[in-house]
């Protein structure tokens, strides 16, 4: 199978001068769309396909079709998710409506999804929304099975979500790393956040225990939750490190990469929002409440102000009249760019997203 | 490898029944789907692609065209 898999590891160095990404196995499709949405790998394997995570509620149609354009004739098997944010499985019950295929997410997760407990999904907890689903499987880290024509293997990837889990093929020397190890950063460290009392630094340990996992593994590309599949492992690592290591000497810089990240991310779900109605918006919902009240104790004006400043230098965010908006030109912005010899960047880098 | 030309998504996601385009950015589901492996070149050409249907789009909407 593996060979059959067509991995061209010699030829990499000759693939086309203009190559956007790195080159993967051809049974390996990445659907990759903005940040609210998490990428969707579809692997094939003869007639059927699985697919890794399926992306933000809210983009669920969209994802069905997305999904049934990359397979053409054949089946979804089944759909694997890292973990269960409302980015990875938003189109979860679409999917298994539209193709019957079967559910398996990370055991850890199992009560949780059980009790739909919408506080430890973060979906009432961080004003994000969600899809009940019912699950067919659980997969347990040290599991192993084949997808794509390759073997993987699940390995515990606690931090972002003390229980995610990344998927490693060792022959193909891939990683899927959802959103424990994106090219610049990891996800926000929740359990610092929303967590009990006895639960602080159990993120930060997590990060470090599942970045010193990943660097034990030899790796020749990532597919990560978020952004583009990535050679440049070392590199991504040493920056997950420098993250860690300043979140380490400075927890208010948990709350604050959090602040940032969650606003811009509730803001692509809705879009619009009355700028008065920000300081409110911030001190009713328990996440940002909560970042808040543990790390920074801002009154929720300053910090409103704080935040629409932050977002709006970075482009993550735009101001137009009493209006807080997501950005909605980014591509009139790039074309500028081009024509005007400038570089292309991600649109939300460092450790944003959710 | 070059830098990547970063993706026109800004997070609709919803296609447009009418035009069989992305409300958002305005490519097609073969665009969007393929843009991860897709060449700068591809990129670029889809981009350009993108903004002659926004271009058309704002001058339909104007009344102009």
């Amino acid at each position: 199978m593996w060979s059959s898999a067509g991995w061209p590891r010699r030829s990499r160095k000759a693939a086309l001068p203009d190559r956007a990404a790195p080159r993967l196995p051809p049974s390996i499709r990445v659907i990759e769309r903005g940040w609210l949405s998490a990428n969707n790998i579809v692997l094939f394997d003869g007639e059927e396909a699985s697919l890794v995570d399926s992306g933000y509620v809210a983009h669920a149609p969209q994802t069905l079709a997305l999904v049934r354009e990359v397979l053409q004739e054949r089946t979804l098997a089944r759909l694997l998710n890292t973990h269960v944010h409302s980015d990875h499985v938003g189109g979860n019950a679409a999917l298994a409506r539209e193709f019957g295929c079967e559910i398996r997410v990370p055991s850890g997760s199992v009560e949780a999804l059980s009790a739909w407990n919408e506080d430890a999904l973060l979906l009432s907890s961080a004003d994000q929304r969600g899809e009940r689903f019912a699950f067919d499987a659980l997969i347990a880290p040290g599991e192993r099975w084949e997808m794509g024509g390759l073997e993987w293997r699940a390995w515990s990837a606690p931090g972002h979500d003390m229980d995610a889990l990344v998927f490693y093929c060792e022959q193909a020397r891939l990683l899927i790393s959802g959103d424990a190890l994106w090219q610049d950063g990891f996800g926000i460290l929740f359990v610092e956040l929303l967590g009990e009392d006895w639960d602080r630094g159990k993120g930060l340990a997590g990060v470090r225990q599942t970045l010193d996992m990943i660097g034990s593994l030899a790796i020749d590309v990532v597919i990560p939750g978020h952004g583009p599949a990535f050679e440049d492992v070392e590199a991504a690592l040493e920056r997950a490190y420098g993250r860690l290591r300043a979140f380490e000497e400075d927890p208010a810089r948990i709350a604050r990469n959090a602040l940032r990240g969650c606003l811009t991310f509730a803001m692509m779900d809705l879009r619009r929002m009355p700028l008065a109605d920000l300081p409110d918006y911030l001190a009713r919902v328990p996440l940002f409440r909560e970042a808040n009240a543990r790390f920074l104790q801002m009154g929720s004006g300053a910090l409103a102000d704080w935040l629409v400043r932050d977002l709006v230098r970075s482009g993550a965010l735009r101001v137009e009249g009493d209006w807080l908006l997501a950005p909605d030109s980014q591509q009139r912005h790039q074309l500028h760019q081009l024509r005007t010899g400038g570089g292309f960047s991600a649109p939300l880098g460092g450790g944003g997203g959710t | 490898m070059n830098p990547p030309v970063a993706s026109p998504c800004i997070n609709v996601c919803r296609m447009d029944e009418q035009t069989g385009l992305c409300a958002g950015c305005l490519r097609t589901l073969d665009e969007i789907a393929s843009w991860g492996q897709a060449s700068n070149a591809r990129r670029l050409e889809i981009l350009q692609h993108v903004e002659q249907r926004r271009l058309a789009s704002t001058l339909a909407e104007g009344g102009v065209a």
